[in-house]
């Protein structure tokens, strides 16, 4: 049973560490924490879904309009909410970013009603065995695209142009710019890819739970958000390592202490981190700018 | 700068206003499309049904459908003129699912638009806000769903129109073992006063008559139940009875056969809805549970109100619009029967006797409770069919 409860985590936490990656991406250029990034994963399920429900459009091609379309989506809440707040206190743009998440939920509740949608999944349904594990093709290929996603990004951020001046920004917002670093465009583009990882997140999650509702993003995105701390915020491989733990530390919980305490097992988990590692697991503190 | 601070709160504000407008504009047109009734009955006396439940968050679809199910109720009571000279006005109030917010929409309603009669709440825990403050304010309410125990104890202003989840559940287990012959049962119940209340008395009878192996929580709107699958496959069930909600109940289902975990599921009314099976599909056949409405039924009152329900919602009925549906309709018998004040209607509710609702012949018992037939349904091939 441990195996498979390993497995369930794992799976689980793959999708917490991709959310997670939208929130540590976005706060580690403009330390907001985008509380609106659980409603964008809610509305790339959705996007997903109608694709594939309505239009008839193949799985993959759905999958990447999805992501495209919640980029599009960060990147105008980014403008509407954010960006003019951006010189003002910090308080004023996390308040801002509730209001966002306020209005794009109660927007999809009045859209799509409250019901949730059934999210056929593509794949026929297919379960692998072994001694130790049951394992389906879903959750085989929630891993594998979650790994790759992961990849794609740790490659955009070393290795191209746009990632450097990302890890620029990300240090000094004002001396990155004095070096000819466009800051709006960095922003734009950290939104813009945290919030399609986000969505591929939530088609992900569609297809594995066969449905999407408008309340869908409350949880996943507080537990991202979770899992982005827990790794340390700001910290790419924090928010991928965060997640997973997350998500072996729920099952775990639910698994051998009670099911009831599922949830609380998890917090307590991240609470007692943060006592010892209190910048996270791979946090550092950098010193305040001033 | 102080431009675009401007520019901000302005835009702040007109976001604030929408979400406002949006969020309280559902409930309101609800009467308004009815309260223009002026024509033909001009100078009728205006009576005003109060309704009290979640029309926005996380549990709005149970709100809606009970919202709906009084619409068409009191629409019918207007063309039919059941009540002479009296236009009934629905006045829906939204409590987003909190019992706070319950509580001040009983006050609303009983205060400020000062309705006869509160149909509502939805939620076990709204009516337990609400009914003290119907009882305070002498006006009776009505719930059309709320099943915890007890609820309308040492309260005459307060009844309801549902099975309670003790009877639902002990009948359910007690069918189970003698009729279907399980004897191995797992539970999995959401933890809210409803999974509690039913896991309760499951396991109460379930444990007289067979044997228990695995009892198992998960939380409203959880998504992921392989660990707690896990757990009770390593137990062996033949059964599991699920504590919840038709979308979890479909999506517990959907996971266990992707674990190849091979049982009878069980439940109680919370698996009435088409989407049980929109989501669950294969996995949610031959899962069996408890109702108190079935809408395949073919006597002409439950198609009558099936096919408006369709036309005008352009959805399938769930139980719970039927139960306001039938709630409206005991009400709207109160008041043919003993007149539209608030004291006349709460006498008439208590004295409902044998009345032919669309869920069942329906009694209300001196403590406000419901007395009525339990159904047993089952999917088969996507439907639902009554197997007792």
């Amino acid at each position: 049973m441990f195996f498979q409860q390993l497995i369930n985590g794992i799976v689980l936490g793959s999708t917490y560490a991709l959310i997670a990656l939208g929130y540590t991406m976005v706060y580690g250029i403009v330390e907001l924490i985008n509380f609106a990034h659980g409603e964008i994963y809610m509305c790339g399920a959705f996007v997903g879904m109608y694709l594939v429900t309505v239009f008839k459009v193949p799985f993959v091609l759905a999958f990447l309009v999805a992501m495209i379309m919640a980029g599009l989506l960060g990147v105008t809440v980014e403008f509407i909410a954010y960006r003019p707040l951006r010189r003002s206190s910090r308080l004023a743009a996390l308040i801002s970013a509730i209001g966002a998440s306020i209005f794009l939920q109660n927007l999809a509740l009045l859209v799509m009603g409250p019901r949730p949608y059934s999210f056929p999944s593509p794949f026929t349904p297919k379960v692998y065995k072994t001694s130790l594990v049951i394992i389906s093709k879903v959750e085989l290929i929630i891993l594998a695209v979650s790994f790759l996603l992961m990849l794609g990004l740790t490659f955009l951020i070393q290795k191209t142009k746009i990632g450097k001046a990302m890890r620029a920004t990300a240090q000094d917002k004002d001396a990155a710019s004095l070096m000819g670093i466009n800051i709006n465009r960095v922003i734009t583009t950290t939104f813009a890819v945290g919030s399609a990882l986000g969505a591929a997140a939530g088609v992900m999650v569609g297809i594995y739970f066969r449905s999407v509702a408008p309340m869908m993003g409350l949880m996943p995105g507080l537990k991202g958000f979770v899992a982005a701390v827990l790794g340390g915020i700001g910290s790419i491989p924090g928010a991928m390592l965060g997640g997973l733990l997350l998500g072996v530390a729920e099952v775990m919980g639910a698994a051998y202490i009670s099911s009831q305490y599922r949830d609380a097992v998890a917090f307590t988990i991240l609470i007692v981190v943060l006592f010892f590692k209190p910048a996270g697991l791979i946090g550092r503190f950098l010193q305040e700018k001033v | 700068m102080t431009r675009k601070n401007v520019f901000w709160a302005t835009l702040l504000i007109f976001c604030m206003v929408l979400v406002l407008a949006t969020g309280c504009g559902q409930p309101a047109n609800a009467p308004e499309g009815e309260g223009e009734g002026e024509g033909p009955s001009a100078g009728a006396e205006v009576v005003k049904v109060g309704m009290v439940g979640p029309l926005t968050g996380g549990a709005a679809t149970y709100g809606t459908s009970v919202r709906n199910g009084v619409q068409i109720a009191i629409d019918e009571a207007n063309e039919n003129e059941d009540i002479p000279g009296v236009v009934l006005e629905l006045n829906a109030e939204d409590t987003e699912g909190d019992w706070s917010k319950a509580a001040n929409a009983f006050s609303k309603l009983i205060e400020q638009n000062k309705v006869n009669v509160i149909i509502g709440g939805v939620l076990s825990s709204e009516t337990e806000a609400g009914g003290p403050i119907a009882m305070g304010g002498q006006i009776p309410a009505i719930s059309p769903s709320s099943t915890a125990t007890g609820l309308t104890l040492g309260n005459p202003y307060l009844f309801r129109n549902c099975l309670s989840d003790e009877v639902q559940a002990s009948q359910l287990a007690e069918y189970a073992v003698t009729e279907l012959g399980f004897e191995k049962f797992a539970i999995l119940y959401t933890n809210n006063d409803y999974g509690v209340a039913l896991k309760n008395a499951f396991e109460e009878t379930a444990k007289e008559l067979a044997e228990v192996v695995a009892v198992e929580a998960f939380m409203d709107n959880d998504e992921n139940f392989k660990p707690q699958l896990t757990s009770i496959q390593t137990k062996g069930p033949e059964a599991i009875f699920i504590a919840g909600y038709y979308t979890e109940a479909a999506k517990i289902a959907q996971q266990a056969l992707e674990q190849d975990l091979e049982v009878q599921f069980l439940g109680a009314d919370g698996f009435y809805s088409p989407v049980l099976m929109e989501i669950g599909g294969e996995a949610v056949e031959g899962a069996i549970f408890t109702a108190g409405f079935h809408s395949g039924d073919e006597s002409a009152v439950v198609q009558n109100f099936v096919n408006k329900y369709r036309e005008l919602f352009n959805e399938e009925p769930d139980m719970f619009a039927a139960q306001a549906y039938d709630a409206a309709r005991i009400v709207i018998a109160a008041m043919k029967s003993k007149g539209t004040s608030a004291e006349q209607i709460r006498e008439g509710l208590a004295e409902t006797k044998d009345f032919p609702g669309i869920t069942g012949n329906t009694s209300i018992d001196e403590e406000g409770d419901t007395l009525k037939d339990v159904l047993i349904l089952k999917v088969e091939e996507g439907i639902f069919n009554r197997i007792r």
